[in-house]
């Protein structure tokens, strides 16, 4: 009796609900690949069954890695993220853990500051944003949006941080301080650890916004070489009116890979930090 | 002297008023709560000003002045905000802009919720899960949003031509072409996108919650339902403020999907008040105007978000 | 009128610590990308649909001016589809970027282009002279502040083999002949499909010339009235509205440029208008198609004259360029017909120079589909015309005041309203009464 009631709410709980998700995030990547691989004879022709491919071909992939910078492209996207989710979660977390964990004078002000931050758009701050990194002579370079990535990343990853920080019990610091430990030490040894899945959250968070960033890398980055992926798909595979879909879904979905696996690495590190936690709580 | 404390092993032993002088009291010092608090707090804070206290400065400036582009700025006091208030392609971009917001959210976080309930139960392709679903997350927005174009295709794409081979609909539904459903064309693109982030993070907030918490309401007789009531939604409710809070601004200033999917139309329709500002600044190259549209977005924002303080405060 | 001082103290303070801190973070970057030396020579251009118009540049000429000048060009492509405009109206605030570029949109920095009428007067003088229309656009004041390069054509592209299965041999001379023609190719299931979204080129490439045939202007010769107000605007907004209800797909009333092009390829509409770029796609990658395209001049209106736009790719140098004269010289030596002419030909007429010693050029005859292009310059005029190519009919355009009256009129907003809405928007950005 147990047991068929089990199968039922399997089945129902997860076994569907998961398919029908499964299904929602992933049919435009199914088309994507299918796109892909199709010739543009076939990609145009109305009658097709566009999820299916009678002729597969890797001619819109060869072309996408010889004729265009998308390597360059690739790489330069990775390095933008992760030196900008790097800056970001070490100005984040110096952000977030006095304000979530320590009282101090101002707190509040400072609070209520950077929270206003969030609010601020960016097409507020572009026009004088590139004015900035026009004077600092950093346009065309990385290093441009390396550094102003972060203004999008802190305000959140402070906040995310916080909510993290803050669950931690006081208990746990103000033993370690008794013990005789310094703030330093408590914080680093005791508590951070603890916040690990937090960490992974708001990195994974930075990462991803990071190497989606459009209007900046739009205005910063001319030069094909220091192109990223979304800003160097889109100049190069769009010429006057037309698209050339097999090649942009090629590199969309060439451009997911390395992040993709970058996740599916980290996944395993989050439930792994986890089931630590479980085990020491 | 502190050094040999740390050379032996032992957790170094900072004792306050009684440890040894010099970089002891350095260590004394720093050890206190202010000083502490800020010495972490000064180059986030810093730099923060530097990027972000500058252009925001100068951009509140901008929209004070009557300034084109290569051309002198010229002080106008609030007339830039009078022209937006009697602009009605203004008007319509601040409703598009919150229809789009509150839909997305309110889907994204419904969506979400059950993503990670689902998520949180254990099957054997958790973790391959885990990272397969978080791909429309993942794939940077432009490029996913040029194939949405396609699938959108009124013949060609995919929607329709399920639509047709199932007989629901023929011809299918002109997603872009209709200002009502590019609408929903743009919520739904948007909705795709964020959902797996509230799933993701609210699972994470559920496997924070303490299993002893479930044990002893299972103990005081609550079935599954109520577990989820009043267990699971309350201890939730942080992780979810904040991620719906930052969600809410996130997609009260999206501009890339607007940008590439109908570029504002038809009609205005779909233009947000993002994209109405970039195309009033690096379109009409009306820098002042434009930064006064950008400007705008804060305080509404500001009223959307205390309205939902508000709401959930009421709990 | 005092303006108000901004904190410049903060502002300046800011400034240092930023750069102070970008400087010691940065250091390494700035000298690994270190400013361009005096003797290279950036030229940005918005990417070519046609590949081998870009591909000559880049193997051909590049290599010949290097090789006689010794100076290296260093080729920006930038994003289609509006890209392009943001990173010119940066360039020019922050007084940094490329050295001359394909400057569209200049009526929105003129003042930051060079004086080139020695230039532009000595192309004009050398091959047959400047089509007149084009200067109200690159001259300003009396100077050359931009040499016309050439011309994009757009004109109606259709289906050959559905027209003439429907009947109609010959393409619609006026307008109401193609809404009939379209109603007809509807009804068969071969929709037109004009564009009236958001874009740049395909949606005005024939709204504009629509409304100049019914005899209406959107201002007067002098830019400072408003002209869009008449019974004949009334009466070009009906019939748009017509045809968009009995002739068009529906999807059309949102699209930007790239969508017709699908549309087109795809085979969901039997006509549309739009530059060479269908007509090569298909040449390409679906032969059978291409062999059925054909080009025809947009029809008539009740003034019995038709119109077409111009959509103009023009050069200019930057004035904050390290060495303008440079700049200059390049230009010169593209624009002299042992470069130009080839530069020309390899884009298979995609671009069409405003020059008429071109009129008869022979690359025209390679594929006679293509020769309304050339017909186009006779009676293409500028998106402004008859008014000043200003800063204000520069924000006519970006913000779609006359394009979005014609698809609000599409999607169910009564004629009177949207002119009305139309007329007040163009009032309130000319700054008249």
């Amino acid at each position: 009796m147990v047991g068929e009631l089990t199968w039922r709410k399997r089945l129902f709980g997860l076994w569907i609900p998961l398919v029908v998700f499964y299904v929602v995030a992933l049919f435009p990547f199914t088309w994507m690949a299918a796109t892909s691989l199709k010739t543009n004879a076939e990609l145009y022709n109305p009658k097709a069954n566009p999820l299916a491919i009678h002729h597969p071909s890797l001619v819109h992939y060869i072309d996408l890695l010889t004729e265009t910078n998308f390597v360059t492209w690739a790489v330069n996207t990775m390095m933008v993220a992760v030196v900008a989710t790097a800056i970001s979660l070490l100005l984040g977390s110096m952000l977030a853990y006095p304000l979530a964990r320590m009282r101090f004078r101002g707190a509040p002000l400072l609070a209520i500051t950077v929270a206003v931050t969030y609010l601020v758009p960016q097409t507020l701050l572009f026009v004088p944003m590139a004015d900035l990194i026009g004077r600092l002579k950093l346009g065309n370079t990385l290093s441009a949006v390396m550094l102003t990535y972060p203004t999008l990343l802190v305000p959140f990853i402070a906040w995310l941080l916080m909510g993290y920080f803050k669950t931690v019990p006081k208990e746990l610091e103000e033993q370690a301080l008794i013990d005789g430990a310094s703030r330093w030490r408590a914080m680093t040894r005791v508590i951070l650890p603890l916040c690990m899945p937090g960490f992974i959250s708001a990195g994974i968070f930075a990462f991803t916004l990071a190497q989606n960033e459009f209007l900046y890398a739009l205005l910063f980055l001319s030069r094909s070489s220091v192109r990223t992926v979304p800003i160097g798909v889109v100049g190069e595979l769009i010429r006057g009116d037309a698209f050339y879909w097999g090649q942009l879904m090629a590199g969309a979905l060439l451009g997911s890979v390395p992040v993709a696996l970058v996740y599916s690495f980290f996944v395993k590190y989050y439930v792994a930090g986890l089931t630590a936690g479980a085990v020491k709580g | 002297m502190s050094r040999i404390f740390e050379a032996s092993g032992a957790p170094t032993l900072e004792v306050g008023a009684h440890g040894p002088v010099g970089l002891g009291r350095l260590r004394a010092f720093v050890e206190r709560e202010q000083v502490y608090s800020w010495l972490m707090l000064t180059p986030p804070v810093l730099f923060l000003l530097a990027f972000l206290g500058y252009p925001f400065f100068y951009g509140v400036y901008l929209s004070f002045f009557h300034r084109e582009v290569a051309g002198a700025a010229s002080f106008v006091g609030l007339r830039n905000f009078v022209t937006l208030a009697n602009d009605p392609i203004f008007w319509q971009s601040v409703g598009n802009t919150v229809k789009f917001t509150a839909a997305a959210t309110v889907l994204k976080a419904v969506g979400g919720l059950c993503m990670a309930l689902v998520m949180n139960q254990n099957f054997r392709m958790k973790a391959f899960s885990r990272a397969m679903l978080l791909l429309p997350f993942i794939v940077p927005t432009v490029l996913s949003t040029v194939a949405w174009q396609w699938i959108l295709d009124p013949g060609m794409g995919l929607f329709n031509r399920l639509l047709v081979v199932s007989g629901l609909a023929n011809p299918g539904p002109s997603w872009l072409g209709s200002p009502t459903l590019a609408m929903i064309s743009i919520i739904m693109v948007n909705t795709w996108r964020g959902l797996p982030f509230f799933g993701i993070s609210i699972l994470a907030g559920l496997q924070t919650i303490p299993i002893e918490l479930h044990e002893s309401a299972t103990i005081d007789g609550a079935g599954t339902w109520g577990r989820f009531r009043y267990v699971t939604l309350p201890s939730l409710l942080p992780v979810l403020f904040i991620v719906t809070t930052f969600s809410i601004i996130i997609t009260f200033f999206d501009f890339q999907l607007v940008y590439v999917l109908t570029g504002g139309g038809p009609a205005n329709s779909t233009h947000l008040m993002a994209t109405y500002a970039y195309s009033i600044s690096m379109g009409a190259g009306q820098m002042g105007l434009g930064s006064a549209v950008a400007l705008s977005m804060v305080p509404v924002l500001g009223l959307l978000l205390v309205l939902l303080t508000i709401y959930v405060r009421k709990d | 009128m005092a303006q108000p001082a901004p904190p410049k103290a903060s502002r300046r303070d800011f400034l240092k610590l930023a750069a102070g801190a970008a400087t010691v973070a940065t250091g390494p970057f700035i000298s690994r990308h270190a400013q361009a030396k005096p003797t290279t020579i950036t030229f940005a251009r918005e990417s070519s649909y046609v590949k081998n118009f870009d591909e000559h540049f880049q193997k051909v000429l590049i290599p010949a001016y290097q090789k006689s000048t010794g100076i290296k060009i260093e080729y920006q492509i930038q994003a289609a589809g509006g890209g392009a405009v943001p990173q010119l109206v940066s360039m020019v605030e922050n007084k940094s970027g490329a050295d001359l570029a394909w400057v569209q949109q200049e009526w929105l920095y003129r003042d930051a282009l060079v004086d080139v009428s020695d230039i532009a007067e000595a192309v004009g003088k050398e091959q047959g002279g400047w089509y007149d229309e084009i200067k109200a656009l690159s001259v300003d004041n009396g100077k050359w502040k931009s040499v016309p390069q050439a011309n994009i054509g757009q004109v109606m592209v259709y289906r050959k083999d559905w027209f003439d299965e429907a009947g109609i041999k010959k393409f619609p001379d006026t307008w109401d002949e193609f809404l009939e023609a379209g109603i007809k190719l509807k009804a068969k299931g071969h929709p037109f499909g004009m564009s009236m979204g958001h874009g740049f080129a395909d949606n005005y490439s024939w709204l504009y010339p629509l409304l100049w045939s019914y005899g209406v202007t959107v201002m007067d010769k002098t830019g400072k009235k408003v002209a869009l107000d008449s019974s004949e605007t009334a009466k070009a907004v009906d019939f748009v509205r017509r045809l968009y209800k009995e002739a068009c797909i529906e999807d059309c009333v949102g699209w930007l440029d790239p969508h017709n092009n699908k549309a087109f390829l795809t085979s969901q509409i039997s006509c549309t208008n739009n530059a060479y770029s269908i007509m090569v796609s298909a040449k390409r990658d679906l032969p059978e198609m291409g062999k059925v395209i054909d080009h025809a001049l947009n029809p008539k209106g009740p003034t019995g004259q038709r119109y077409h736009s111009l959509v103009p790719v023009t050069h200019g140098v930057f004035a904050y360029g390290p060495d303008p004269q440079a700049a200059k010289d390049f230009l010169r030596w593209i624009m002299d017909p042992k470069q130009y002419r080839p530069w020309i030909s390899s884009g298979d007429m995609y671009f069409a120079p405003y020059l008429h010693a071109f009129d008869k050029f022979p690359d025209w005859d390679i594929e006679p589909r293509v020769k309304p292009f050339q017909k186009v310059l006779e009676t293409g005029k500028l998106t402004s015309w008859p008014a000043p190519a200003n800063r204000a009919h520069g924000a006519v355009v970006n913000r779609w005041v006359v394009i979005d009256m014609f698809s609000k009129a599409c999607t169910g907003a009564p004629t009177k309203s949207v002119i009305a809405e139309a007329v007040g928007q163009l009032k309130q950005i000319y700054g008249v009464a």
